[in-house]
């Protein structure tokens, strides 16, 4: 389909865009490797053997390494890119080009998604295996499992980073969302595994799509269940769609504002 | 949208379906501004209960802009321009009025009205920073749908027109200013639009270049028949490159004419420099000012209207001994502002 092919294009280049400037990521895959190692630490010190809420340290090695990947390997620049959009002026740009703003914005993330999530895996795998040894309980056939569910985690902290920087559209300071949502992130789920957390706030989190980017994928990998998945994954699509539709729908609303109010 | 009926009326008021490239009818906008006064307790007051203005960008402009055209819409700053750029092409919706470019709505049919036209806007890039500009080519040539090889003929067109050869490699981040426009302006053509909109394409751009440019846009519209419609400030542009001018002033259109007319019309006035060959004291006839004068050479202004050009020239000859002569119209700056302080045409 004639359409759909630009969206393709627009996503090679963008992944041969991270190729070319893959000196940038040493940066991030040092700071990737010290929170990993700073924390193991932390935990081995807290552990002294044995299990927390149903994690051992292997396990919870394991996990800061996964839900790591997903917020801080694969994030996307797209907040930024949504404030710079507006404040450069671009934006009357890109109103006029015959495509899909927000596919466009998505096609061009996953370029650089794509190839965080294969350098920045390799990584982690290595630093796992390295620190606590494999897996406990590790099959090959939990990979794929894992990886759907990683891949839809970081859609929906993508559509929903998409949806808070659209917010660039109507107003002129928007950075506390992007804080806020971070934090949220972070505390349930990117940080501790949610089974760390008192019942109520767990019941919560639920809810809420934050402890679906990390959390879900992370618990996956390293203590898979049917039943888990049969839970989690439902949540996280639906929470996939919902963030999908929500940024559409912010999109259109920052649209009218701009063709009211000028950018 | 208008209804068949309308639409009829509307056809035959322009003699046929898509003659014209722009119609604009009583075209509108007011938008509010958040207002907000200086001092720490305007600051508190202003968070609170936020105070707006209304300000009325353009009001009640009527025009319209055949196929082929290449038209100047001048102004000052905030007089309207790029107001009417904007929604020209569908980015801002009008207060009330009627647009239509090339027979399309620009605000309803925004999608399909873009693959007919293409934007410059000044200073805002279109290029992808860090990669070269043949990537963004690439780019844009699939956002528009153009098939490979209609983009890769399209690019060597553009490439040998715009003397782009070495630039296509370098990261747009590595262009020089000029260097990057030119890119722009031939991005904006890949996908050979009917109208091209430029919103001052030429600011900050040194002579040479501004120069090159203009020459680029011209040939566009002699090869290519694209319609321009350019906004400036620069009234070099206007001269150059235009074939009539708009000048609008707080929202209003104040002259609609051919740049030719507009000079004639404006200022009656001819600059003469000559140098003499031997010191000269000139006592200058009824109609001329000396507006500068040096030992041997001097600046004269004739308003024609007292004292015609040729008695000018007879009476600068007889004073003998002139070396070099040269008249010349008034620098354009000079109609624009008279134009907008709405003095008549002063000698």
């Amino acid at each position: 389909m004639k359409s759909i092919r630009k969206y393709f294009i627009v996503l090679r280049i963008s992944l041969q865009n991270a190729f070319v400037y893959r000196s940038n990521a040493i940066g991030g895959l040092l700071f990737y490797t010290l929170f990993i190692f700073v924390f193991f630490n932390l935990w081995r010190a807290i552990y002294q053997g044995g299990e927390v809420a149903g994690y051992t340290l292997a396990q919870m090695v394991w996990y800061l390494c996964i839900t790591e990947l997903i917020v801080f390997g694969c994030k996307t620049g797209v907040f930024n890119q949504m404030n710079e959009d507006v404040k450069s002026g671009s934006i009357a740009y890109q109103l006029n080009r015959p495509y899909s703003y927000i596919l466009y914005q998505f096609s061009n993330a996953l370029g650089s998604m794509v190839f965080n999530l294969l350098l920045y895996g390799a990584l982690a795998i290595v630093l796992g295996l390295a620190i606590v040894g494999p897996i406990p309980g590790f099959r090959l056939s939990i990979l794929p499992l894992g990886l759907f569910s990683a891949a839809l985690g970081m859609i929906i902290n993508f559509f929903l980073m998409m949806t808070l920087g659209l917010t660039a559209f109507r107003l002129e300071e928007n950075t506390a969302f992007f804080w806020i949502y971070q934090k949220l992130v972070f505390m349930l789920g990117m940080f501790i595994p949610l089974e760390f957390l008192p019942g109520w706030l767990q019941n919560i989190a639920l809810c809420l799509p934050f402890s679906y980017v990390a959390w879900a994928p992370a618990r996956l990998i390293v203590a898979f269940r049917w039943d888990l998945f049969r839970q989690v994954v439902p949540m996280q699509l639906l929470w996939a769609a919902v963030s999908v539709i929500l940024s559409a729908g912010m999109y259109r609303y920052g649209v009218r504002g701009i063709q009211a109010h000028g950018g | 949208m208008r209804n068949g009926c309308q639409q009829l009326r509307f056809c035959t008021e322009m003699g046929g379906w898509g003659m014209s490239a722009i119609e604009v009818r009583n075209l509108n906008k007011q938008y509010r501004a958040r207002v907000k006064e200086e001092g720490l307790r305007a600051s508190f007051r202003a968070l609170v209960r936020p105070s707006y203005q209304e300000i009325q960008a353009v009001k009640d402009i009527s025009f319209t802009v055949e196929r082929g055209e290449i038209l100047a819409f001048i102004g000052p700053n905030g007089a309207g321009k790029s107001t009417t750029i904007k929604m020209l092409t569908g980015i801002l919706h009008p207060t009330s009025g009627e647009i239509s470019v090339l027979g399309l709505d620009p605000v309803k049919q925004r999608k399909k009205l873009s693959y007919h036209i293409g934007t410059v806007f000044g200073q805002k890039s279109q290029l992808w920073f860090h990669l070269p500009p043949t990537d963004s080519f690439t780019l844009l040539g699939a956002i528009y749908d153009m098939d490979q090889a209609t983009l890769k003929k399209r690019v060597e067109e553009l490439t040998g027109m715009f003397e782009l050869g070495d630039l296509l490699k370098t990261p747009v981040r590595k262009l020089s200013l000029g260097q990057r426009i030119r890119c722009e302006v031939a991005a904006s053509l890949l996908h050979s639009p009917d109208i091209l909109f430029l919103d001052e394409p030429t600011i900050g751009l040194d002579v040479v270049v501004k120069h090159k440019i203009r020459e680029l846009i011209l040939r566009m519209n002699r090869e290519q028949g694209t319609t321009i419609f350019l906004t400036s400030h620069d009234t070099g542009d206007v001269e150059q490159v235009c074939r009539r001018a708009i000048v609008i002033d707080h929202g209003v259109i104040i002259l609609d004419q051919p740049v030719k007319k507009l000079k004639y019309d404006y200022l009656n006035r001819k600059i003469i420099a000559v140098r003499f060959d031997a010191e000269q004291r000139l006592r200058v006839p009824e109609g001329v000012v000396l507006e500068k004068a040096g030992k041997m050479g001097a600046r004269l202004s004739v308003d024609t209207r007292i004292c015609p050009i040729d008695e000018a020239m007879r009476w600068i000859i007889s004073q003998g001994g002139v070396a070099d002569l040269t008249v010349e119209d008034p620098p354009m700056e000079e109609i624009i502002s008279t134009i907008f302080t709405g003095r008549p045409a002063a000698g």
